[in-house]
């Protein structure tokens, strides 16, 4: 009797053990391509962070990630296989804006949790949104490059790069850079070109636009991911030079990027907002610990937008936590 | 419908048409935009498009012969970021890096020429599948991230020699060159004779397997060096160097007047016509500020009326039905 009850007792033990043990919890990430460093760092700070609060939390995060390579079409059906696998949780950076509707449905018709990152869909709502707020980001840059152009005194003329317009994110910034420069009395947008996030057409595109406005004296850039290739395309038309030249084209841009604090600490950029991979990847992180936990996210109307900062040649060296300059 | 009379309207029109449509495009854009028609616009667009003319001239080797290659904006691809990891990496010098990518591009287009004359498969699909295997390890290579150039090579992309850009000239010499092998040598005649029927090619004793192979490794090889170009131009490699390159570059091709049947068409000014045209619309549409989508239309429109042209010919020459593209690409 001894001896069984002994047994019992163990037996219940390891129940509670095993009880006890991290749970598995697999997250299905798709992401629309992989054309960029934001994109790796992503991943990158997800799954660090991952092991970090999953640790906490009592989760076990495991992985199952695909690529689109820029084809809606093809981010459907890698979507549709993630719901095949009966992952946990998924999370997906849209290439299309609309298309990812149709997937979001999908998901929600199998139970699965659905988190879109970084862009929103146009149409559904997902479980959470968690990303950037684009808008707000390219009202500071905007607002801060009226500002800086009507302390020098500047009349600035133009030239918009904008991203893909099946980005919702590139929507939202030409939106309010519009709204803000507009109405300004000191900038005006003398021309936009779409780029398809394509540095090449980033660089054709400026080539073309300064050929047909010869008096263009500024940019925006919708993201300064390709700034080489502008960069390469103001060396052609001999437009590249540091603040305080008499060819100094003014450059608000979005994101800064590596190669965009580097051009901000030399004095060719001029303002731009940050777009912290880190913070955006933290908070998904955290709504997937609550999703797996069972308990609801947290975000506002369903929305974890994450604000960026303003980043000028001023402050680029002494801002914090500014993931893409190179002491981070 | 009965083929076109020589000495008609019509057949003068299948003829030079497209010469026309490009003078009176450029007519158009000169009057309604004011920069279009400046001699700095006009070196910005032979900069431009010089990638796509070094491309497309290799591409229309293989076009000759009948067959087809839609791997070499991968090639451009894969070549230039082996040349971009060389020196980023691996810190070897320039002109090494270089050469590397030149003698992959010729290595790769000599692979998609065994597959498609010593293993017998067809062209459309043997470079397809190289198209898709290639650009995904060069994504594989790169990390899929843009990749900035070293400074001491950054600025070769705009250098320039009397105010022409250097890769202008390097373009205009490798289409000289590309002429010429086409028009005036032994291989470049033997490309029209196996483009303008095999069987008949194989018969009067052409060696075919050997031509077509070259005709591939031609192809790669100019696919690399026009991949350079577009890589020094922009000053850094990126997940979307080359790519729907192919469909440009054969676009350009038949635009220019190259015929997807094989055996027809010319260099000069035939693929040049045809990549200046494309060019022309991007920049004069660019300079119009034109809806963005209205550049496709564009050019989807042009496409379709050089195609049309060219099966108007094919008919005329060959007295037989339209056969689809893919048959004859096969």
């Amino acid at each position: 009797m001894r001896t069984l009850t002994i047994a019992a007792l163990a037996g219940l033990a390891a129940l509670a053990a095993q009880s006890a043990a991290a749970k598995d919890f697999v997250i299905g990430l798709s992401w629309n391509a992989m054309d960029n460093q934001l994109p790796v760092k992503w991943q990158e700070y997800m799954q660090s962070e991952g092991k970090t609060q999953g640790e906490a939390a009592g989760v076990n995060f495991k992985w199952v990630i695909n690529v689109a390579d820029a084809n809606p079409s093809r981010q459907a059906s890698n979507i549709e296989d993630l719901i095949n696998q009966n992952v946990n949780l998924i999370i997906a950076r849209a290439e299309d804006a609309s298309a990812v509707a149709a997937s979001i449905r999908a998901a929600k018709a199998a139970n699965i949790p659905f988190i879109t990152f970084d862009r929103q869909s146009k149409t559904t709502k997902p479980t959470v949104h968690v990303g950037g707020d684009s808008y707000d980001q390219a009202k500071t840059t905007a607002e801060a490059f009226v500002a800086l152009l009507k302390e020098k005194g500047v009349q600035g003329k133009c030239i918009e790069l904008q991203g893909s317009l099946t980005d919702i994110n590139a929507v939202n910034r030409s939106k309010a850079w519009h709204e803000v420069t507009d109405k300004s009395g000191v900038v005006q947008t003398l021309e936009s070109v779409p780029t398809e996030w394509n540095p090449d057409l980033f660089r054709s595109g400026t080539v073309n636009a300064f050929r047909a406005h010869p008096d263009a004296n500024c940019m925006f850039l919708a993201s300064d991911f390709a700034l080489p290739a502008v960069q390469s395309a103001l060396e052609s038309v001999g437009k590249w030079a540091k603040r305080g030249d008499s060819n100094h084209v003014w450059i608000a841009s979005q994101d800064v990027f590596p190669e965009a604090v580097k051009a901000m600490q030399d004095g060719y950029v001029d303002d731009g907002t940050s777009y912290d991979a880190y913070a955006h990847a933290k908070e998904a992180i955290r709504q997937a610990v609550l999703i797996a936990k069972g308990e609801k996210p947290d975000c506002p109307d369903g929305n974890c937008l994450v604000k960026g900062r303003l980043v000028t040649q001023e402050n680029v060296n002494t801002i914090q936590n500014l993931w893409s300059r190179p002491d981070k | 419908m009965t083929a076109i009379a020589q000495g008609t309207l019509g057949h003068w029109f299948t003829r030079n048409g497209f010469l026309l449509i490009v003078i009176a495009l450029f007519l158009f854009f000169s009057i309604v935009t004011q920069h279009f028609a400046s001699v700095a616009n006009v070196l910005a667009m032979a900069h431009t498009m010089a990638p796509l003319v070094i491309i497309a001239s290799g591409l229309a080797l293989v076009v000759f012969t009948g067959k087809l290659d839609i791997s070499v904006g991968s090639i451009a691809f894969l070549s230039s970021a082996i040349a971009v990891l060389l020196m980023h990496d691996a810190g070897v010098n320039a002109p090494l890096a270089f050469l590397a990518a030149l003698v992959t591009g010729a290595l790769l287009g000599a692979l998609n020429g065994f597959v498609v004359v010593f293993l017998g498969i067809n062209p459309l699909i043997a470079t397809l599948g190289s198209m898709i295997a290639l650009r995904g390890v060069a994504l594989q290579l790169t990390n899929a991230i843009l990749i900035a150039l070293p400074e001491s090579v950054r600025g070769l992309g705009n250098a320039t020699i009397g105010g022409v850009f250097v890769d202008v000239i390097i373009a205009a010499v490798i289409l000289i060159v590309v002429h010429v092998l086409h028009r005036r040598t032994v291989f470049g005649r033997r490309l029209d004779a196996i483009g303008n029927g095999e069987d008949n090619a194989i018969r009067i004793g052409i060696p075919v397997p050997q031509t077509v192979f070259l005709s591939f490794v031609a192809s790669g090889f100019l696919a690399s060096v026009g991949g350079l170009i577009g890589l020094l131009q922009v000053g850094a490699i990126s997940s979307y160097l080359g790519k729907g390159m192919e469909f440009t570059a054969v676009a350009a091709i038949v635009v220019g007047g190259v015929s997807l049947f094989g055996g027809r068409g010319t260099i000069l000014p035939g693929v040049l016509l045809g990549a200046f045209a494309f060019t022309m619309i991007a920049n004069g549409l660019n300079q119009m500020s034109a809806d963005p989508y209205a550049y496709k239309l564009v050019t989807g429109g042009l496409i379709f009326i050089a195609m049309y042209v060219d099966a108007l010919r094919t008919r005329r020459l060959r007295r037989i039905p339209i056969r689809p593209p893919a048959q004859a690409a096969s």
